[in-house]
């Protein structure tokens, strides 16, 4: 017993955690949050919140499901904090007139100006659902809100960033 | 999975933070720790402190108290001495 509690412990090492989860951590704020300053403070709070609370993480699974929940949260309260949605001057973005090629820069930082522009839920759900991969029920989950809910939120984000796009000559190929 | 789903996947990549992430977070949290030390440290030399200052000030009023018993012992000497040569010579 004890073995296997030490063993979960030595699994739940600081140094090991904040390698193999602070690329997760980091970009849950950022692209929630669009600003790299503030999601680097977000990161390591969460980081020293994870050191206050390792011994009552029970694995190293555990911790990873931990650390995003409280990164989420942590991304809602600075942005409620920062009273305001992020300025997103998106007439300052140049317009392909093209589609560009799949894993274009350019596309991909009007995508994350785009998303950026969301309201705060819709925002938060595109983020676990496209950076962290996650389905609908987890979503709910980590968000508390009903699966169906997520799966609005979602059809209307890409409704808009679709149209967004458009407008601006960026369409399906 | 169409055009944006993909799109929307490589745009929201996860990025690494800063090269010095790492460092930066276990700095923080040896300017946390001390911060606790020096914080007990503080009300420990406080207390500790006050607890001296009380033990200075009895030893001091017992020492006003000593001289004061023998200042009167002395006087009370030199009263008897006097009070002896008085009924000496009468």
């Amino acid at each position: 017993m004890i073995g296997i509690q030490s063993a979960a412990r030595q699994a739940c090492d600081f140094g090991e955690l904040m390698r193999a989860h602070r690329s997760m951590v980091f970009s849950v704020a950022y692209h929630f949050l669009h600003d790299r300053d503030l999601a680097e403070e977000i990161a390591q709070d969460v980081f020293l919140s994870l050191h206050t609370n390792l011994d009552d993480l029970e694995s190293p699974a555990h911790a990873a499901h931990w650390l995003r929940r409280v990164a989420v949260q942590r991304a809602i309260d600075a942005a409620r904090r920062r009273q305001r949605r992020p300025v997103v001057a998106l007439d300052s973005l140049p317009e392909p007139s093209v589609r560009p090629a799949t894993g274009d820069p350019l596309l991909g930082e009007m995508l994350r100006k785009l998303v950026a522009s969301l309201p705060e839920t819709q925002r938060m759900v595109v983020v676990l659902r496209y950076q962290e991969d996650l389905d609908p029920t987890e979503i709910a989950g980590i968000l508390g809100i009903p699966i169906g809910t997520v799966k609005s939120h979602l059809q209307r984000s890409l409704a808009l960033l679709r149209e967004k796009l458009e407008r601006r000559g960026v369409g399906e190929r | 999975m169409d055009w944006l789903d993909e799109e929307l996947k490589q745009a929201l990549a996860r990025k690494e933070p800063g090269a010095d992430f790492d460092a930066r977070v276990r700095r923080k949290l040896v300017r946390t720790t001390p911060r606790w030390l020096a914080a007990a440290a503080a009300v420990i030399v406080i207390a500790g402190g006050g607890a001296l200052y009380r033990r200075h000030q009895g030893e001091q009023a017992k020492e006003q108290v000593m001289l004061a018993v023998r200042l009167t012992g002395a006087k009370l000497n030199r009263v008897q001495v006097h009070v002896q040569a008085l009924g000496e010579r009468q």
